[in-house]
């Protein structure tokens, strides 16, 4: 495979009034993995974008193998050998994996779509890359990990000889992301251009080339990663994102004695969906106060029901759940009343899809703040603490909430979630795709809350959040907990649980 | 006897409009469009392609304008949705309001009239006669049921298995990863409404060349039950056709079921079986049909 070299060259790009990039130089060189990291907000996101066509600069110049890529359009980009594989999938459920793979580069006999010949190509691909995919299902029904092999496939599938993935770890059990870099590392070994945008520091250091930070939409180091790979380089590169000393390690509160009576109580609770299936499956679990347990599992079995059903906008088929040893929910109807006696009782619940379950996204800061609590008075003053409790940049009340960067966005639903009164906090990949810095303030804020007295119940695919975190994990598959695990137990003994793979 | 028979043909003659305006639906909603001005699509081809037959003399010409007019129709709601950002159901709403009140003035400035156009003659082809056989054959050599037929048995082995299919199906479920895939979105959303115009026509037509002339507001609602159509099918267009042969049929039978009782209080309530009919499937059946998920959506350009 020919290299192919992406430049931006001194590229500036503003959204509205906020610059994400400010003549930002920037090179992806051919034959190696090139992490792009950063805080959130830094424009890493927006770099991979220009690179792809999706955006064109403001100023300056993208490059694609030495030659401006005008115009600044995706099907361009694709020509010229560039493939984005996006945070968020970008699949058409409806259709099946194959349809997805050849959607655009369709090989054609006659007038119709030639689907043996794909066929044919994209096992071969699947073979070459290792990269396994079942074809014939549907794209809504693959596991995440499926998910993003199609996207990969896709990319390569048009020749992409530039490899751009945007937080493709995110989602992954730890199995997965190993496989996911073995496949890049292929890539890269035969030619490709390879970058990967990633907040997951050990990731970057355990499987990447080269490490470009970046900061307020500039470069503003370039940390390549030799031979040698000393534990400190974490810390050095997590300086460099900040631009100050990392903050301190996050001490996770002592366990709590266990008290007389669990403050958050799952007793056996099942949900099934309306063709019977079970989502969950006899989930029971006690929380202290003061405690801090973690769910930890592939995405998709069960974590976001189990949420739901905690906020109350799901009525369990079965079994209980309970505060303070009063159930909520008892005679209400699962929606808008359950969620304010969830709420009431002083169950607080963040979900993990903070753009689709927790924003109005065409709605004001200000009123994204005060969601939930219109009407109780001090609207202002409450506006201003929650947009301040995690510093939301910027904290202009009246800008919209889909003006604000992921992490930006995450800031302020914690900011709301923690100025309610809380005796059990349930919250859902509380710092995904959050920089390491305002992750450590949100971790370190679960522990306060925990420290006061509340029971923290906590849902993540980030293991070492997890791990540093809790003081027990439990690990669901299919809509069950199959078992409960020390927060020092190995990745391997968690992977294992995850993937329902027995020990050797 | 015969008028038992004789809804065979019947039947077939009635659904042609049914049939075209619903896979006309189908093809623009694919897409992601929502198409309520399909009402608009008929009048507006059947006004034309009876003023242009008169015009020419020519009932050939008269299909192409017909069929020209869905067309320009359909592709100009596609420009205010996907270009303009008007609110599809409010540009439905207008073009069908539109095409109401623009063919009453057609029809008063060019035949100076309130009702109908001149007649015009039909293609009349096939056998003489009023028996069975010969009506069926009369119905079946009609160009105009010909094409319609051959459109809509077409459209889902096109929507499925051709380039343009999959694409536009694939900007009617998810127009952001199509276009991720540097597929046009909009273009091709235009595209696929000069199609579903093209089809719809095709049902103005051949409603217009059945009464042999145009009628104010002949199109009298049959754009909205071949929506129900639409949604019946689950958005789609072998199905469709098919819930509009049986509303044909239902509608075959409520004239002869008049031709039976005669002019009785019945027979109000007998023409009001096809719409019962509708309404009663399409609560049982809703449920189950998903729309196209990017139905409505739009994309922006970064």
């Amino acid at each position: 495979m020919d290299g192919l070299l992406l430049e931006l060259v001194k590229v500036s790009r503003s959204f509205g009034a906020t610059r994400a990039l400010h003549e930002l130089d920037l090179r992806l060189s051919p034959g190696r993995i090139t992490a792009i990291v950063g805080e959130n907000g830094a424009g890493k996101s927006t770099a991979l974008r220009l690179c792809a066509g999706e955006l064109a600069p403001d100023a300056g110049e993208v490059r694609v193998g030495g030659r401006a890529l005008h115009p600044a359009r995706p099907e361009e980009a694709i020509r010229r050998g560039v493939g984005l594989v996006h945070q968020h999938f970008m699949l058409v459920d409806g259709f099946t994996a194959l349809e997805n793979l050849v959607l655009g580069a369709e090989p054609m006999r006659g007038l119709r779509i030639d689907f043996a010949a794909a066929r044919r190509e994209a096992c071969a691909l699947a073979e070459r890359t290792g990269l396994e995919v079942d074809f014939e299902r549907r794209a809504g029904e693959l596991t995440v990990g499926e998910r993003q092999r199609l996207e990969i496939l896709k990319v390569l599938y048009r020749r992409a000889r530039a490899v751009l993935l945007d937080e493709p770890s995110a989602v992954l059990a730890p199995s997965e992301v190993g496989e996911l870099y073995a496949a890049l590392r292929r890539l890269a070994d035969d030619g490709a251009t390879v970058a990967v945008v990633t907040h997951r520091l050990d990731e970057v250091v355990r499987f990447c080339d080269e490490a470009l930070v970046m900061r307020r939409g500039e470069l503003a180091a370039r940390t390549p990663l030799g031979a040698e790979r000393p534990p400190e380089l974490v810390a050095e590169l997590t300086r460099a994102i900040m631009g100050r000393e990392p903050p301190a390690p996050l001490g996770r509160p002592a366990a709590p004695d266990p008290g007389p009576e669990p403050v958050l109580e799952l007793g056996g609770v099942e949900l099934r969906d309306a063709a019977g299936r079970r989502l969950l499956d006899g989930i029971s679990l006690a929380l202290s106060a003061g405690e801090i347990v973690g769910v930890a599992g592939v995405d998709g079995n069960g974590q976001r029901e189990l949420v739901r059903v905690c906020a109350g906008l799901e009525r369990a088929t079965a079994g209980t759940v309970r505060v303070g040893g009063r159930d909520p929910f008892a005679g209400v109807h699962p929606g808008p009343a359950a969620v304010r006696a969830a709420r009431r009782a002083g169950l607080v619940v963040v979900h993990e899809d903070r753009q689709r379950e927790e924003l109005v996204l065409a709605a004001s800061l200000g009123d994204n703040a005060l969601l939930g609590d219109l009407g109780a008075g001090h609207d202002a003053e409450r506006v201003a603490r929650r947009l301040a409790r995690f510093a939301v940049e910027p904290a202009t009340p009246r800008l919209p909430a889909q003006a604000l960067s992921g992490g930006n966005q995450q800031k302020l639903v914690l900011g709301r979630a923690r100025d309610r009164q809380v005796r059990a906090l349930v919250v859902s990949q509380p710092t995904r795709g959050v920089d390491v810095g305002t992750a450590r303030r949100i971790q370190t804020a679960l522990a306060e809350a925990a420290a006061a007295g509340a029971a923290v119940l906590c849902v993540s695919a980030d293991l070492s959040e997890l791990a540093a975190l809790c003081h027990r994990i439990v690990v669901v598959r299919r809509g069950r907990i199959v078992c409960e695990l020390p927060p020092d137990a190995s990745e391997d003994a968690f992977g294992r649980a995850m993937l329902g793979v027995e020990a050797a | 006897m015969s008028s038992w028979l004789s809804m065979l043909p019947e039947t077939l003659r009635i659904s042609v409009p049914y049939a075209c305006a619903a896979v006309a639906g189908v093809w623009a909603e694919r897409s992601g469009v929502i198409h309520i001005g399909l009402e608009a699509v008929l009048l507006t081809s059947s006004f034309s392609s009876v003023a242009a037959a008169v015009a020419s003399g020519s009932l050939l010409v008269g299909m192409l304008a017909g069929v020209l007019a869905g067309v320009v129709v359909s592709v100009g709601h596609a420009l205010l949705v996907e270009r303009a950002r008007v609110d599809a159901v409010v540009s439905g709403v207008a073009l069908n309001l539109l095409a109401y009140a623009a063919t009453r003035l057609a029809l008063r400035g060019l035949y100076d009239s309130a009702s109908n156009s001149p007649s015009i003659a039909g293609f009349d082809l096939g056998p003489k006669g009023g028996d069975v056989g010969a009506m069926l054959a009369r119905v079946l050599l009609d160009p105009v049921t010909l094409g319609a037929a051959l459109v809509i048995a077409a459209s889902p082995w096109l929507l499925a298995r051709t380039r343009l299919g999959l694409r536009l199906r694939a900007c009617g479920e998810s127009p952001e990863a199509a276009r991720s895939l540097g597929i046009d979105v909009v273009r091709t959303r235009v595209l696929a409404l000069a199609i579903s115009g093209a089809i719809g026509a095709l049902g103005g037509v051949h409603l217009a060349f059945d009464q042999h002339r145009f009628e104010s507001g002949m199109s009298a609602g049959r754009g909205f039950i071949a929506l129900a159509a639409v949604v019946l099918s689950g958005w789609r267009a072998g199905r469709a056709a098919l819930a509009c042969l049986v509303f044909g049929a239902l509608e075959a039978l409520q004239i002869a079921l008049q031709d039976v009782s005669g002019t009785s209080k019945a027979t109000t309530l007998v023409q009001l079986l096809p719409y019962v009919a509708t309404l009663v499937v399409l609560a049982l059946g809703i449920g189950r049909a998903a729309a196209p998920r990017g139905l409505g959506q739009r994309v922006d350009d970064g």
